[in-house]
């Protein structure tokens, strides 16, 4: 933390008020913990997600354990391929950066999997409500490891 | 149904601050301090003695700049030595802790409790500051990284719904044009405007459909609730005698999954959880016809098309209808049920731990026949507050009404 600088300024009221300028920069390191083997689905291009071994439930995001039953789950991959519940035209960037404004953003179903993800559609074109999309991987130094993928509709070229 | 003043929780008294852009003149707890004060001389108390315990309500450490700040705030407000308790719940913050404090009372923990929230989420934080923080109140893990605004996951939903029902941009910029001219008549608001349908669909764009004036404030402000018991009430609160007494008739509260796209394809337009909410607080105060039996409701109007959904999702209108409703101004003043006369968060602003007692002090003031001639709801006999955290992973119902 440090003191940027102070100020005196006129309150509503009329009388001197004092400000302090306060900086402060957070730095972690983030362990996404059972969600790891996701990332290393990503490193060999596929999308991955979990099945609980008892029951044979399924969901994305992936879970630690069964939330119906807090029993263990089993990694597997998923075809790649969703449906579009929504998509909207964001104007902009994120806060990890990597995608210049505006770009499309997408509600998407999953394929293989109980749920789903929003994520980024490549293209300018907002897609409807019913589209099909699949997965392509399309950077190797993405700003953020979530980044290293986006969707594109089927039959659209980029 | 409707309780006696013998066994009812009351609202003893209610206090805030003004809603402004950036209170260069008070740190979070001065504003506590000011809402808190407004509330003792509501209830006509001398002193703090007599309150058994306190609920502090604030959302973030990063915005207020400050850790534990529960015992900071209940000893700024004279309650050292008493228990505290700090409750967060995103958007829904200041409602829960409404919510928490009834059920102390209720549980007969306590007789009275002070509840006192605030939030510095202005412009002592600078926007690009502002954005991150807001950014992590979505999923950090599978949300934040692609979402460039949070007007995103709020965009995609409404852009559903109008897709199932017809709703059209033009409907919901009809609220956030009645929401500032709302504002315009309540003295503690943040920025009361006179605009035009036409101005909100040309102001910038956010995430498409949504423009900037379809989006709420980020205020600096404060507020206090003092809940008690019909007999405390009357030992310790002279001017509770003066008046019809208001009470909590019932409360609600429901979760969603927190991201979006793994909520059921049914209900993604929908806030199931603030139906589930409204759906307990209304069994609780023996509402059986919303539309009917509720004067006014202060809702949140995080985004524009937000207050739309709620006026379905709170069973104000049917489901779809919520559209046509906004366009005729069903929901307006001297509409069937009042909605956001005190401006809402895009009028009167939203410092998010106080926002839901805001709410409360709007609603049990409009109750009273207190707040200013322009926006009063005439006879109103019950009101509800509506908050959610998110995009409905949490939600809180709260009703309000006449005693006796
Ligand atoms: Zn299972």
């Amino acid at each position: 933390m440090r003191v940027t600088g102070t100020e005196w300024v006129v309150g509503p009221d009329g009388r001197a008020v004092y400000l302090l300028g306060v900086e402060m920069a957070q730095r972690y390191r983030h362990a996404v913990g059972s969600s790891s083997p996701f990332y290393e689905g990503l490193e060999r291009g596929v999308l991955r997600s979990t099945r609980c071994r008892e029951c044979g439930a399924s969901w994305f995001p992936p879970r630690r354990f069964c939330e119906a039953h807090l029993t263990e789950t089993d990694w597997y991959d998923l075809p790649g391929t969703g449906t579009v519940t929504a998509a909207t035209r964001v104007h902009s960037p994120p806060p990890f950066g990597g995608i210049d404004p505006p770009y499309i953003l997408a509600s998407i179903r999953l394929d293989g999997v109980t749920g789903g993800i929003t994520h980024r559609v490549m293209g300018a074109e907002t897609p409807e409500h019913g589209a099909a999309v699949v997965v392509k991987f399309i950077d190797e130094a993405p700003a953020h490891p979530l980044l290293a993928f986006a969707f594109t509709v089927e039959g659209v070229t980029p | 149904m409707t309780p006696s003043a013998d066994n009812a929780v009351l609202v003893a008294g209610v206090g805030m601050t003004p809603f402004v852009g950036f209170r260069n003149d008070a740190s979070v707890r001065d504003m506590v301090a000011e809402a808190t004060r407004a509330a003792f001389i509501d209830a006509g108390l001398g002193s703090s003695s007599t309150i058994d315990m306190g609920v502090a309500a604030y959302e973030s450490d990063h915005f207020n700049r400050q850790m534990s700040l529960g015992q900071v705030l209940s000893d700024t407000v004279g309650l050292t030595g008493k228990p505290v308790i700090r409750v967060e719940g995103g958007g829904a913050t200041g409602a829960l802790a409404i919510r928490t404090a009834l059920m102390a009372i209720r549980s007969g923990e306590a007789r009275s409790v002070l509840v006192f929230g605030g939030e510095t989420n202005g412009r002592s934080v600078d926007r690009s500051t502002a954005i991150e923080l807001l950014s992590m109140s979505a999923d950090f893990e599978w949300e934040t990284p692609v979402f460039g605004t949070f007007a995103a996951p709020y965009a995609l939903m409404i852009t559903e719904h109008m897709r199932r029902y017809g709703t059209t941009a033009e409907q919901f910029a009809e609220i956030a044009v009645k929401n500032r001219r709302m504002a315009l008549d309540n003295p503690l608001a943040h920025r009361g405007m006179s605009i035009t349908v036409e101005d909100v669909r040309s102001s910038a764009p956010l995430s498409d459909p949504y423009r900037l004036f379809d989006a709420s404030l980020l205020s600096d402000g404060a507020a206090a609730v003092l809940l008690a018991t019909g007999d405390w009430a009357e030992r310790h609160s002279p001017t509770s005698s003066d008046r019809p007494p208001v009470a909590i008739l019932g409360s609600g509260s429901a979760t969603d999954r927190p991201r979006l796209s793994d909520r059921p394809e049914q209900m993604f337009p929908h806030f199931a959880a603030k139906r589930e909410a409204s759906t307990r607080a209304y069994r609780e105060a023996g509402i059986d016809d919303p539309p009917g039996q509720i004067d006014l409701a202060e809702v949140y109007d995080s985004f524009s098309g937000a207050e739309l959904q709620a006026y379905e999702d709170l069973g104000l209108c049917p489901v779809g209808d919520g559209g046509q409703a906004a366009a005729e101004g069903r929901f307006d003043q001297g509409g069937q049920v009042v909605v956001n006369p005190s401006g809402g968060l895009m009028g009167r602003g939203s410092a998010v731990g106080a926002t839901g007692i805001a709410q409360a002090v709007e609603v049990v003031s409009q109750l009273r026949g207190e707040v200013t001639a322009a926006r009063q709801v005439p006879g109103a006999r019950i009101g509800i507050t509506d908050t959610h955290a998110g995009v409905g992973s949490l939600s809180v119902v709260n009703v309000f009404g006449m005693v006796g």
